[in-house]
């Protein structure tokens, strides 16, 4: 220490700080809120793309169709001449699947006022409580499923509903606990596969016998929600949409 | 520095350092919602907000932990220290809100509570790359809130320095879980090395300014006097001490501080009973010992503070021989008048 050294010192509650540490400060700000501004940016930018998916929270709509009670509720609406189909997929609020407030209706027209989820052809109504009312509609049955045989797939178990809007993103780890709790409370899963391009492919994913997953079956679905997983089992599709029957064993960690 | 608890003993200063952070806050958070909202049309307000919201406050939790060897190694960021507890409070409920927010996000309106779900909904404890993040960020915050609610004087006074500031030790075990948050969680779904380029940055300032100030202390301290035969210790030469300020000395382990003043040389203990700032390295202003922390004041002689205030730290009896100075390492009970030495030549 040099004992002619002379040096500003600095007291809080004073009102004015030494001049030299004033500039000190200064310049301290400066870097700080740069620094701010370029940590901001970095994150913004450093984050990967979001996908395409909406959740037109606060609108609601009006629809009429078909319900298909199983494996997961859906309602089928007649479009065109020919009465091709549009598969939307039924959920109620929050992390709850919309079993009970469809199973009064199984195989009847109704209408239905709900919210519209969508992702890519992928469609998804959050359905109002309440609001399902029978309706004489010209009603259109389920398609037969096109068998397209036995394939083990690589891929990601993701709840649906988060998956195709609700939340952006809706899948891999960060969101796996929200994706836990939706296939808990009986929204459908969906399978979501990529190829070596990054292309993706989703297909709604049921037990062996094509029935939901409950009890024992459940639990195991749960415990690699969200991992990179391999099932192999039977792949069909109804209406343009893909659908895997596989049973919970043939589920494997990709380690 | 005060007598009686307040809420918050408001001044220019305090009031200057909070609009900073303030601004600092609001300007992160419009920034990156409102470029994020630019650049990612397809992000919902939610995962923006929740992202915003928990990258400001681990951009805050540097800057706090940077604070303190950037301020030991250069003094005249002194006044980036003086407030720091606002910017622990401020930081603490940016995290709280990135917590509830989760909470909402990933646990609310589903068939188990909240925090239940937050415990039992991945129990993937035996895996790494899908060990449950979100559990560590949870005890991250029940460490800030701790840390939090007793950032006041009040807490200070009753808990004790040395308590105090080990529970403040804390931050660094909610640093690392917050690490192993980001790490474990956010980090293990994104594809670009930025987000962890970032991270690592801000890891590596951590460490290494806390290394390189730890070693310049280290080295000082071992430069510093050894007891000697008689019982006295030689910390230094009179001329050595600039007026009106100390020499630093290391005595069995324990640093002293030892003041030249008015023609009298007093030694006390180094460390302030407020928050252990160094008195050393502190100033005698007004005839007192003032430590460049927070500007607590003490007697030199007594190393007790002024009338009405009550603080009081140990002095240690000290000589002058041969223009040398020589301190008793067996320290006196804090409050305790020792004569000063004189200063022959002053």
């Amino acid at each position: 220490m040099n004992p002619s050294e002379q040096r500003e010192f600095y007291i809080g509650y004073l009102s004015q700080a030494p001049r030299g540490i004033r500039r000190w400060m200064r310049a301290a700000v400066i870097a700080l809120l740069s620094l701010v501004v370029l940590v901001a940016l970095w994150v913004v930018w450093g984050q990967q793309k979001f996908a395409a998916s909406r959740f037109e929270f606060g609108t609601v709509r009006e629809f009429s169709g078909v319900i298909q009670a199983s494996p997961y509720p859906v309602l089928l609406v007649g479009t065109g001449a020919d009465k091709s189909a549009v598969r939307y997929t039924l959920v109620a609020p929050g992390k709850h699947g919309a079993d009970a407030l469809v199973s009064p209706f199984a195989g009847q027209s109704v209408r239905l006022r709900g919210t519209l989820i969508y992702r890519d052809d992928l469609q998804m109504i959050e359905v109002e409580p309440d609001s399902l009312q029978p309706a004489q509609l010209d009603g259109r049955l389920p398609a037969a499923p096109e068998t397209l045989g036995s394939l083990t797939l690589f891929g990601e178990i993701v709840d649906s509903k988060c998956y195709l809007g609700v939340m952006n993103p809706g899948h891999t780890k960060p969101h796996r606990e929200c994706a836990a709790n939706c296939i808990r409370g009986g929204i459908p899963p969906l399978f979501v596969v990529r190829d070596g391009d990054g292309k993706s492919a989703v297909l709604w994913l049921t037990g062996a016998q094509g029935e939901g997953f409950q009890g024992e079956a459940l639990r195991q679905l749960l415990d690699v929600v969200a991992e990179p997983v391999s099932i192999t089992g039977e792949v069909s599709r109804v209406d343009g949409q893909l659908f895997l029957r596989a049973a919970p064993a043939s589920i494997r960690r990709i380690p | 520095m005060s007598h009686t608890y307040s809420a918050i003993g408001w001044n220019r200063q305090k009031r200057l350092y909070d609009g900073v952070v303030v601004a600092g806050v609001i300007l992160y958070l419009a920034l990156f919602a409102g470029v994020g909202a630019l650049v990612h049309p397809n992000a919902t307000i939610e995962t923006l907000l929740i992202r915003g919201l928990g990258t400001c406050a681990l951009l805050l939790l540097h800057v706090i932990l940077l604070i303190g060897p950037l301020c030991r190694l250069q003094p005249q960021l002194l006044p980036l220290l003086y407030n720091r507890r606002h910017l622990g409070v401020t930081m603490f409920l940016v995290a709280l809100a990135h917590g509830v927010f989760s909470l909402i996000q990933f646990h609310a309106l589903g068939d188990l509570s909240p925090l239940v779900s937050l415990f039992v909904s991945n129990t993937r404890y035996d895996s790494l790359a899908n060990f449950p993040f979100q559990p560590l960020g949870f005890i991250a915050l029940l460490i800030l809130f701790l840390m939090a609610a007793t950032s006041h004087d009040f807490w200070l006074a009753n808990l004790t320095a040395p308590v105090w500031k080990r529970l403040h030790m804390l931050v660094y075990v909610a640093y690392g879980l917050i690490v192993a948050h980001v790490v474990l969680g956010v980090l293990q779904a994104e594809t670009s090395p930025w987000l962890a380029i970032l991270l690592g940055s801000g890891l590596l300032a951590v460490l290494g300014l806390h290394l390189w100030a730890g070693y310049r202390e280290r080295h000082h301290d071992q430069e510093l006097a050894a007891p000697n035969h008689d019982g006295w210790v030689d910390v230094c030469a009179v001329k050595d001490i600039p007026a009106n300020r100390a020499c630093i000395a290391t005595v069995a382990g324990e640093r002293i501080a030892v003041f030249k003043y008015e023609g009298k040389v007093s030694a006390l203990s180094n460390v302030c009973q407020h928050q252990n700032g160094p008195l050393g390295e502190g100033e005698i202003i007004d005839g007192c010992v003032t430590c460049p922390w927070h500007g607590y004041q003490y007697l030199p002689d007594t190393g007790a503070s002024p009338p009405p205030f009550t603080e009081k730290v140990p002095t240690f009896n000290v000589k002058i021989v041969n223009e040398r100075v020589f301190v008793d390492p067996c320290p006196n009970a804090p409050g305790t008048r020792v004569e000063p030495a004189l200063v022959s030549n002053e």
